[in-house]
């Protein structure tokens, strides 16, 4: 599904945020990414939706490469994927059925398709009694839902998560981590960036670990019984 | 289709309500360098009447020398026949001239009274050919006719057309410089105006770039609203200048009755008022285009 190969970033003339990163990600998948702030998971995320490029390397994103992607394709992969943020990124001024509807919107969809995918959605994630809601008037778990909604919009293959607890106390995170794992039941490879290495090895799936914008160590997930999960240096 | 292009048009419209003063100041700078173009419009129609009616009745007056002899006449109406210059021409005798003159000085014909002799020459009348109607032109056609036996004057009003041309081409130069000037300056201010409303809207259009809508997609409205900005501007600066028109004309009564023509083109053609509507919209859209493309990087 995301296939990196021998990725490096550098901005400017010498601030390296990746280096030789080689990451292959299976379809279906649920995928974290940790290491402390800086460690590069947020610039990775940001090279796989195209908003970054790497200075060198190739990234496959299902099949396409996307490194020398033309900029017009780029909104058509982005429809692909769902994105969730730190801090939601929902518009202060829409209500809640707004912002969902606005990537239907976007995508071509009419109102009415727009309007049933939203209530679906929001029946999802629990929050159907608050879509004409504004997003100040609700809790940061609810505010991280309803993102977790709008980037399932467009039936993503992929799901990105860059730090989808970073604002949420440890139920709420907790909470929030469930829903990840329900997606990912749906079938949706889902990739999740976190500086919560507790929040990492407590899910129990498979963990890249990021230092300095090297890959340390990739931790398989095993399905045993019982014992730790494998791990595989790298 | 349509239902986009309602959604698009309500997008539009509430941007412009949200611009507040800045899109009354977008709007209003826009009426006023509309109202300039506009009067320029104005004055290059009224003149191009004024032109063209002159060369309606582009005549040149060939006065005959009162001893005249009929086969020097007959000669002379052959050779004026001949001319490729002439289209079409008019033969007044002295009698004919004096009773026309009795009748422009209607109510004052005791002037006359006195006059003895008839004083007024016979003439012929020349209509002039299109394409022979240059200042050059009359001026050879002149001195053709003027060696000609039996011919006193030639009069064609020469520095009165030269004069009109010149004006008229003076005031088509000074109205397209003036109103490319100002036509820049007014996509430049839609063009802040609209960039304020760009930065105010830099998270929706963060969002919408990540949820995929394409460029043309979160240009869209902003186009829209570029273009209601300018189309506005220019109907308002249409409604001022029909006011102003409304109340200067009657000055005009004195010219209205030499230059019929001119006088009756009345406000500006319909089809440049809706260049200058459509105009507006233009310099919107290219003012919006420019504050946009500079914002988005994809």
């Amino acid at each position: 599904m995301i296939q990196m190969f021998h990725v490096y970033k550098t901005f400017g003339k010498d601030l390296e945020a990746l280096v030789d990163v080689d990451l292959h990600i299976h379809k279906g998948e649920i995928v974290f990414l940790a290491g402390p702030n800086g460690a590069g998971k947020s610039t990775l995320l940001r090279l796989i939706f195209c908003d970054e490029f790497p200075t060198s390397g190739q990234i496959l994103v299902n099949g396409r490469t996307t490194v020398h992607m033309k900029p017009r394709a780029i909104p058509y992969l982005r429809r692909t994927m769902g994105i969730v943020f730190q801090d939601f990124k929902l518009l202060r001024d829409r209500t809640i059925e707004e912002n969902l509807a606005l990537v239907a919107l976007v995508a071509g969809g009419t109102a009415i398709q727009a309007r049933q995918k939203v209530a679906q959605l929001l029946k999802l994630v629990g929050l159907s009694h608050k879509a004409q809601m504004v997003p100040c008037k609700l809790s940061s778990s609810e505010q991280q839902r309803v993102a977790m909604a709008r980037a399932l919009m467009n039936d993503p293959l992929i799901l990105l998560a860059d730090e989808p607890t970073g604002n949420l106390d440890t139920e709420q995170a907790a909470d929030a981590i469930r829903l990840l794992f329900e997606i990912n039941a749906q079938g949706t490879t889902v990739l999740v960036a976190t500086h919560n290495l507790k929040l990492a090895e407590e899910a129990g799936c498979r963990t890249v670990f990021l230092k300095q914008g090297r890959i340390v160590e990739d931790r398989q997930r095993v399905n045993l019984p019982t014992g730790p999960a494998q791990q595989k240096r790298v | 289709m349509i239902e986009k292009l309602k959604h698009l048009l309500a997008h539009a419209l509430i941007n412009l309500a949200r611009a507040g003063w800045g899109g009354v100041a977008s709007i209003a700078s826009i009426t006023v360098s509309f109202v300039i173009i506009g009067i320029f419009l104005l004055l290059i129609q009224h003149f191009n009447a004024l032109v063209t009616e002159w060369k309606e009745q582009f005549q040149v007056s060939v006065f005959l020398d009162n001893q005249i002899t009929p086969l020097q006449l007959e000669m002379l109406r052959r050779r004026i026949e001949n001319e490729a210059a002439v289209k079409a021409f008019t033969f007044t005798t002295k009698e004919e001239a004096l009773a026309n003159f009795r009748r422009e000085l209607k109510g004052q014909e005791s002037l006359l009274e006195g006059l003895g002799d008839n004083p007024l020459p016979a003439s012929f009348q020349l209509k002039i050919r299109e394409g022979y109607q240059s200042p050059e032109a009359l001026k050879g056609l002149s001195a053709f006719l003027s060696r000609l036996e039996g011919v006193e004057d030639i009069q064609y009003w020469q520095e009165l057309v030269e004069r009109i041309s010149h004006a008229a081409r003076l005031i088509r130069l000074l109205g397209i410089i003036i109103g490319s000037v100002l036509t820049l300056g007014s996509a430049m201010i839609v063009s802040n105006i609209i960039r304020l409303a760009v930065y105010a809207r830099a998270q929706e259009i963060e969002i919408m770039r990540l949820v995929g809508a394409t460029k043309a997609y979160i240009r869209a409205p902003f186009l829209v609203e570029g273009m209601l900005q300018g189309s506005l501007g220019a109907v308002l600066a249409l409604g001022v200048l029909f006011a102003a028109y409304r109340s200067v004309a009657p000055t005009f009564n004195l010219a209205s009755q030499l230059f019929p023509a001119a006088a009756g083109q009345g406000f500006l053609e319909s089809s440049m008022m809706a260049g200058l509507v459509g105009g507006g919209a233009v310099i919107g859209a290219l003012g919006s285009s420019i504050a946009v493309s500079r914002f988005l990087k994809m």
